[in-house]
């Protein structure tokens, strides 16, 4: 008789809170089961309380892999992406968050692992490891990436340089890249308040772009974040003049 | 069990002063024996574990039958969750699944009134409920259509939901009976001190292996020692747990707790030692998953209650 093969979670040694920060993680039903229950409230709450609305839905892929490009301005920006996104996908709807914000303390962590499934992104020591993790995401078909260029929530609510990582990344990827406006989230809920106001939040879907043929350099980086914020800049017009 | 029936309950009452006097004691003593200069790293972890868990326990049986039953529910789900993750089961979420409500509805049917009888727990479904459990999950597969690697799926699930969700389940049962404090109490401590008696009669006195293939640490002295401890406890706790019982009852719970308790921890030991594992987790600091702290509790408590059942009214 053949013995039997166990497959032992590869985390099985670490605590609870060592498990929510490694990165991938493991599957987990009761995560799972978590996130949709947390997921179904935050969509209620964004619909009632900031009267979210969504444009462009038609603009994002029916299957396959993808990246989300978004401009940063609250934490709501993320929270109005995943709600524009189907519920069964979401446990594979990765949004990049620092890892030096989101994954310091346990609650913080278990937020940002459990609710919002973030990848735990290192922008101060270890970018490259980083973006290569982010390459491995994108390369197990059905993964969704959501990126903020900024790097960080702007202060002011305008959009501020884009961080040459994403168009590292994107560079020969053939991949679509889905830009993103959410307009009214900085109103609602900017970084210097603790709690979120009551205000209109509007999410606007642009075109997918490719950057397939694009040779991976610094120019190319480069050329992808011009393009890139050019079409978030476009994409904002057309929520001011809306 | 309500707080105020707790208040006014000299056993409740009795086994918080015990409880709290013995953690009180035994950090007094790790606090000494650190000034002293000892290494005391893996005993204060432990202890820290235990500071956790025994107010947990406490403040559950405080607050009632339902906080009780409740409590040892997600005691077993997480116990599963646990066992599934070592053996790889975890990734079958059907199965996982169908266990997962599978002990759910042990906890639910403890939890509710006997429709027939109108009496706290609803015995007769809780003891026939495996059946419908198992049925379900040899369901999973043949709504999947899927054969291969089934039969080892189906026997994980199995044992998981038998032995950690239905066998363990037992202890959440015993917060329906007339002597809840006495009988839930009883059974922890003495679970809990025949685990620590093994350990320390082992160190003392070990000399001979008891079974070198499953748990190396384990032997006969620190078995045996564990077993005369668990014979005596039954007779010391009498008069506060079970002033009811006969000393063939007391005899019983000894051997029960003395036994039991021991196969539970090596039943646990073979499962890790298949796997190639040390621990089932890293839940509880010290102490490694839950289901290395409950491992001893699962075969005694089906065994005891059915025991106390059986030869004196329950409800």
């Amino acid at each position: 008789m053949e013995p039997w093969h166990y497959d032992t979670a590869e985390d099985i040694e670490a605590s609870l809170v060592e498990r929510l920060r490694r990165f991938p993680r493991e599957p987990d039903i009761l995560v799972y089961s978590a996130r949709l229950a947390a997921a179904a409230i935050l969509r209620a709450w964004l619909k009632v309380y900031h009267r979210l609305r969504i444009v462009g839905r038609e603009n994002l892929p029916r299957e396959g892999s993808f990246v989300l490009v978004a401009n940063h301005a609250s934490h709501l920006d993320a929270l109005s992406i995943l709600a524009a996104l189907p519920m069964g996908s979401l446990h594979r709807v990765f949004p990049a968050a620092a890892k030096d914000f989101f994954f310091v303390s346990p609650p913080r962590t278990a937020v940002a692992a459990v609710v919002v499934n973030a990848l735990p992104f290192d922008r101060e020591t270890n970018i490259r490891q980083s973006l290569n993790l982010c390459r491995q995401l994108l390369d197990n078909p059905g993964n969704v990436l959501l990126i903020f260029p900024e790097g960080t929530r702007s202060m002011t609510g305008r959009l501020g340089d884009f961080k040459p990582g994403v168009g590292l990344l994107l560079a020969g990827v053939d991949l679509p890249v889905v830009p993103c406006y959410v307009a009214g989230a900085f109103e609602a809920w900017p970084k210097a308040k603790r709690f979120p106001r009551p205000r209109r939040v509007r999410l606007l879907i642009g075109e997918p772009r490719r950057y397939a043929e694009l040779k991976r350099g610094k120019e190319a980086a480069l050329a992808i974040c011009h393009d890139l914020r050019d079409a978030i800049v476009a994409l904002g017009e057309h929520a001011g003049r809306r | 069990m309500s707080p105020e029936a707790a208040l006014h309950s000299d056993v409740f009452l009795t086994y918080l002063a015990i409880l709290l006097g013995l953690l009180a004691v035994a950090g007094g003593v790790i606090g000494v024996l650190g000034l002293l200069g000892k290494d005391v790293g893996h005993t204060w972890r432990a202890y820290r574990g235990w500071l956790v868990m025994i107010p947990l326990v406490l403040a559950c049986v405080f607050l009632g039958r339902l906080a009780t039953v409740a409590f040892f529910t997600l005691v077993a789900i997480v116990g599963f969750k646990e066992f599934a993750r070592a053996t790889g089961l975890y990734r079958d979420w059907w199965m996982t699944g169908v266990v997962y409500a599978g002990i759910l509805g042990s906890g639910v049917f403890s939890a509710m009134t006997d429709p027939v009888l109108d009496r706290p727990g609803w015995y007769g479904m809780f003891v026939v409920w495996p059946a419908f459990v198992i049925t379900l999950i040899l369901l999973v597969p043949i709504l999947r259509n899927r054969s291969e690697g089934q039969l080892q799926a189906i026997a994980l699930a199995l044992l998981g939901f038998l032995y950690i969700g239905w066998m363990f389940g037992h202890v959440g049962f015993l917060a329906n009976s007339k002597d809840a404090y006495g009988y839930l109490f009883y059974l922890i401590f003495a679970v809990e001190v025949n685990d620590v008696a093994a350990f320390t009669f082992g160190r003392t006195f070990g000399r001979h292996p008891l079974r070198s293939n499953i748990s190396p640490k384990k032997t006969w002295e620190g078995s045996l020692g564990a077993l005369a401890v668990s014979m005596v406890l039954p007779w010391l706790l009498w008069k506060l747990s079970f002033p009811h019982f006969t000393p063939r009852e007391l005899i019983l719970s000894g051997l029960i707790v003395g036994v039991g308790g021991q196969l539970g921890d090596l039943a646990m030991s073979v499962i890790k030692r298949d796997l190639g594992i040390k621990d089932m987790g890293a839940l509880i600091g010290g102490h490694g998953g839950i289901l290395d702290r409950i491992d001893s509790l699962i075969c005694v408590a089906p065994l005891w209650l059915n025991m106390a059942r059986y030869f004196h009214e329950f409800y």
